[in-house]
């Protein structure tokens, strides 16, 4: 998946309203919550084949960092 | 475990839910009154609304109500039924099985056993396998399965993790003998390093200054009174009780999602069923997300609603172990009910994969909770047993 199209994919995961971008920290996001986390891991099994862990979650603060855990999944 | 049964029919599901609804957008003071927010819930976890019982009714009542409707519904003789199981995780006492009470306030007969079976989310399933292994010996001819939940009870409303997503209900579920073959399948897989993920830690002998301990010394009682109010901010920034009971939601969601699909494979696997000839995939309607995401990780496609229905969660709320029961009660009518996988998870942490052949099993419309008139308010209660004590109560 093309990052510009994750990108655009992952404000819809989050139900967020303003466009995402890779620097950004998900910190800032009101919308970073469990049923967010969730809704990622969710769309990562199903799309990219990636099972994520808590932990993992846990460990990523930037959307950058999120896009990596997708592997060759997002290029 | 895996286990086949070639004896078991299926023959009435009905399934009773309180009159009272809580809808979710009623509740905007918990999201700071933002509409936005809810909408957001709505679309990604499905929550909606939700039934609850009022102050005295309890879990064992449903299910009475339930089985008074089922009686009624298939115009059963009660005597004729040779063992009843009443699974809950929330019984009237601690001692003895709750199911006594039942079985006295429906008039079973002499040679009826009675027991309780302490399961959570997969108490519907659960139960069925239990029962499944007592007819399928041949002793039991005709049994009646009693599920009932009351989860709004025990959990604190400010609690959101876990107090939008609860409803109460009750279900009774007759099963018989069968002369000719009907088979069912199930797969129960037990994973307990996860018992803390969802779980009521102050209510049984754990906790020795909870009433389950029949208190005699002080300190427990000041113990007890000490922490009873004391407050808990969680993660979410929501302050909880920290006596009511516990969810985890993302371990929960952790394990549901690796663990559950797993199972749902490996009965498939026993069974030999392809899955295009299943009818219909109803799981445990822990909540829209959590249905979607594991029927896709089992391989199944959950873009049509009517197999994978998510439509019990978002109208009654997560009931529990009465979920897969309420959703059989919603499936749409043209499904044909040969090969139906119920999939139940939950408390435990244990996955029950089964698949069910409901072809000739009459799955009553959801109905409303009749109070039994029997049901005492805290003051009664109380004066109740103050008499029974002096010995001025007979019976």
């Amino acid at each position: 998946m093309d990052k510009a199209v994750f990108l655009v994919e992952l404000e819809d995961i989050l139900q967020r309203e303003e466009p995402c971008a890779e620097n950004d920290n998900l910190e800032d996001y009101e919308e970073w919550d469990s049923l967010s986390k969730m809704a990622i891991m969710a769309y990562y099994d199903k799309n990219f084949g990636v099972k994520l862990s808590l932990n993992d979650l846990k460990n990523v603060s930037t959307v950058s960092d999120l896009i990596k855990l997708a592997g060759n999944g997002v290029q | 475990m895996k286990s086949q049964f070639k004896h078991v029919k299926v023959k009435a599901i009905t399934t009773v839910v309180p009159e009272k609804e809580i809808n979710i957008y009623d509740e905007a003071e918990y999201y700071g009154n933002s509409v936005k927010k809810i909408d957001r819930m709505r679309k990604m976890v499905g929550f909606w609304k939700r039934r609850v019982v009022d102050d005295t009714t309890t879990a064992a009542d449903l299910a009475i109500d339930a089985a008074e409707k089922l009686f009624e519904n298939t115009g059963l003789d009660r005597s004729t039924i040779d063992a009843l199981i009443f699974v809950v995780q929330q019984p009237d006492v601690m001692e003895p099985s709750t199911a006594y009470f039942i079985h006295d306030k429906l008039g079973l007969a002499q040679e009826c056993i009675a027991t309780d079976i302490n399961q959570g989310c997969v108490g519907w399933v659960y139960g069925l396998y239990m029962a499944s292994n007592l007819i399928e010996c041949g002793i039991h001819k005709r049994i009646l399965l009693l599920n009932g939940d009351t989860p709004s009870v025990g959990i604190d409303i400010a609690d959101r993790n876990s107090a939008p997503i609860f409803g109460d209900a009750g279900t009774a579920t007759l099963l018989e003998y069968s002369e000719n073959e009907i088979k069912s399948y199930y797969c129960i897989e037990t994973k307990s390093s996860g018992f803390e993920a969802i779980v009521s830690p102050f209510t049984g002998q754990r906790a020795r200054f909870s009433l389950a301990c029949n208190l005699h010394k002080d300190e427990n009682w000041e113990l007890l009174s000490k922490i009873r109010k004391e407050k808990i901010t969680m993660p979410t920034g929501n302050d909880v009780l920290l006596t009511a009971g516990y969810l985890d939601g993302l371990a929960v969601f952790d394990f549901t999602v690796k663990f559950v699909p797993e199972n749902i494979k490996k009965l498939l696997a026993y069974t030999d069923i392809k899955k295009e000839n299943i009818n219909a995939v109803c799981l445990h309607q822990a909540n829209k997300q959590i249905v979607q995401a594991v029927a896709s990780a089992a391989g199944f496609d959950t873009t049509d609603e009517k197999k994978v229905p998510y439509s019990a969660f978002e109208n009654y709320g997560n009931n529990t172990m009465c979920s897969i029961p309420t959703t059989l009660a919603l499936l749409d009518k043209d499904i044909k009910k040969d090969n139906i996988l119920c999939c139940a998870f939950g408390n435990g942490l244990v996955s029950v994969s089964s698949l069910l052949n409901l072809e000739d099993t009459k799955i009553f419309d959801l109905q409303i909770f009749k109070k039994g008139s029997y049901i005492k308010t805290n003051e009664e209660y109380i004066n109740y047993w103050r008499s029974k004590i002096k010995g001025e109560t007979n019976g």
